[in-house]
């Protein structure tokens, strides 16, 4: 998701899907709601990407216009340098969809559901090979109906992959799935990448967008508040010291100051020189033979990032 | 932009992959129906058991026979193409199954074909069947065979533009039973001209069951029942229900048109 602010080329080393101040909104007048509101996005071909955010961020709108099922109220998308809308015929069958909800008819087995897939795309891979790299041989005569979670899910994704697809868009691709589950869509997903693909992924678990992308997005209220790696959202969020607070005074030390609060008998403690600010207290608790029970430190994480980003931002509204 | 996709960007291509998404959608929407005791009853038993009506009473006699045929055809319509392709339309609608294919390759014009064709086909098989069976019940070999297929064909695309719309406005699969009521009744209230009082007659005539009786007498035993129509003036005198047909076909058509979701309401 590295900044290219170029017009709509076509040529060689383009983002494989690049957004624009895309805007999207629901309702008329009074009861309007804005759930996009100008965001903008480069996905490098063959990379991974995430969109993170809370329910109601505005992930699974952005995403339904990338896939051409909505119109933006403003911007411009480019997916492989063409519109979703007006070049549908054209993109379509180079694209692959994960809906947030799998829909499937019930009666249906799974292989008669992927037949039916593969009558409806261009160029679709045998579907014997999807079944098995699913793991679904066993189930092929199953209905629908009887599949677990994580079964349908993963039916779900043979349809979106049976068409050999250049960009995968994936809709919160592990939602309800078990642990087990879960770690055979990554596989897949990684597996994506090894192939060249495109992957746009949207989640809100945060550990799943830290083991698959490559570049993440954090998006709040309509918006993309953060982007980058791991290494750069976190970076520059400060660090957290965490103990049972001691029965005396804390010392006066600098690295104590302001950003030291209480939380349910423990004290927290914010800094930006994890090192110093540790060095400073357990000098001092040696000192006076202070001992610091429940004592804990640790660098800034996606997780609080995200979090502090949720908190930050609710204020304004 | 030059892509592998060149089947897909030439014509005869893009046809080719257009039936065969159609044909294995519809496949897919048929073997659904035999899925389900309740659709295979109404979609296939129910528009057969008028025929038996051509059966009963004096062989050949052409008042029972035309109400036996224009009952038939009703049921094929009604059954099959209607209540099947709103049941079928709603289901899959709730089911998330039209929003999911919708993500993929396939067309809306070409969705609305395959949830239509397994029903449509039903009753244009039932309407062939129709024939055979007056023939084999006694009644006289039909005037205007052009006639009776384009009444049949022109009310089954009625019937499956009423069936999208009404879709629109049903909630489940269930509520389907209540929403389809009012095109049903005002359906066979068009073949009750015999027993009604004259006065209504007019008003049933424009109704899309009455267009459907008209045509149907038209085609198989000439102009009030008289056999020595020409074809020409058979397709004349064809003419006002014909219109009556296709106006209620295009006020389907555009109701359908203007309400139509592929998925559930939030």
């Amino acid at each position: 998701m590295t900044s290219r602010p170029s017009p709509s080329d076509l040529t060689a080393g383009a983002p494989a899907i690049r957004v624009r101040d895309l805007r999207r909104s629901f309702g008329h007048g009074r009861g309007a709601f804005e759930a996009v509101r100008g965001v903008d996005l480069d996905i490098e071909a063959g990379t991974i990407s995430a969109l993170l955010g809370t329910n109601g961020a505005g992930k699974t709108s952005t995403m339904e216009l990338i896939e051409g099922l909505g119109r933006p109220s403003a911007g411009e998308i480019r997916v492989l340098g063409l519109d979703p809308l007006a070049d549908r015929a054209a993109l379509r069958p180079r694209m692959g969809i994960l809906l947030q909800r799998s829909g499937f008819s019930g009666d249906l087995t799974v292989v008669e559901t992927l037949r039916m897939w593969h009558s409806t795309l261009s160029h679709p891979q045998p579907v014997a090979d999807l079944l098995g790299a699913l793991g679904l041989e066993d189930r092929a005569d199953t209905r629908v109906v009887g599949l677990s979670g994580g079964e349908q899910r993963r039916l779900d994704l043979a349809c979106t992959l049976m068409g050999l697809p250049e960009v995968v868009l994936l809709d919160e691709p592990t939602t309800g799935l078990d642990p087990e589950s879960r770690r055979d869509v990554w596989g897949l997903v990684r597996g994506l990448r090894e192939r060249g693909t495109t992957v746009l992924l949207t989640t809100h678990h945060l550990e799943e967008a830290e083991a698959l992308a490559d570049e993440l997005a954090i998006m709040h209220h309509g918006r993309i508040v953060r982007r980058g790696t791991v290494a750069q959202i976190v970076e520059g969020h400060p660090s957290t010291v965490r103990f049972a607070t001691p029965g005396v005074p804390l010392p006066e030390l600098r690295e104590l100051r302001d950003t030291t609060r209480q939380e349910r008998g423990s004290t927290v403690v914010e800094t930006d020189d994890l090192q110093a600010t540790l060095t400073a207290l357990l000098t001092w608790a040696d000192r006076t033979g202070v001992r610091l029970t429940d004592l804990s430190a640790r660098t800034a994480t996606l997780e609080s990032v995200f979090l502090a980003v949720a908190d930050q931002q609710r204020a304004p509204r | 932009m030059s892509t592998p996709t060149s089947t897909a960007t030439t014509a005869p291509g893009r046809y080719a992959a257009s039936r065969r998404r159609v044909l294995g959608l519809a496949r897919a929407n048929a073997l659904l129906m035999t899925r389900n005791r309740l659709t295979l009853v109404y979609g296939l038993v129910l528009p057969l058991l008028p025929l038996l009506l051509l059966f009963v009473g004096e062989r050949g006699d052409t008042t029972v026979g035309a109400t036996a045929v224009t009952t038939t055809l009703l049921m094929a319509l009604l059954f099959p193409v209607y209540y099947n392709v709103l049941s079928l339309v709603v289901s899959r609608r709730d089911e998330l199954v039209l929003k999911r294919l919708r993500t993929g390759e396939t067309r809306d014009s070409e969705l609305v074909v395959a949830l239509s064709l397994p029903g449509v086909v039903i009753a244009m098989a039932v309407s062939v069947l129709t024939l055979v069976a007056g023939v084999a019940a006694g009644l006289p070999l039909p005037d205007n065979i052009a006639l009776y297929a384009v009444a049949v064909l022109v009310s089954a695309v009625m019937f499956v533009a009423f069936a999208f719309w009404t879709a629109a406005w049903t909630r489940t699969a269930e509520s389907a039973q209540m929403t389809s009521l009012p095109v049903i009744t005002v359906a066979v209230a068009g073949t009750l001209t015999a027993a009604l009082p004259a006065r209504f007659a007019e008003v049933l005539d424009r109704t899309p069951a009455g267009a459907l009786d008209a045509l149907v007498r038209l085609s198989w035993f000439g102009e009030d029942g008289s056999r020595d129509v020409g074809l020409l003036d058979g397709w004349v005198a064809a003419g006002p229900p014909l219109l009556v047909l296709l106006a209620w076909t295009a006020a389907a058509v555009w109701l359908a048109a203007r309400s139509l979701r592929w998925e559930p309401r939030s």
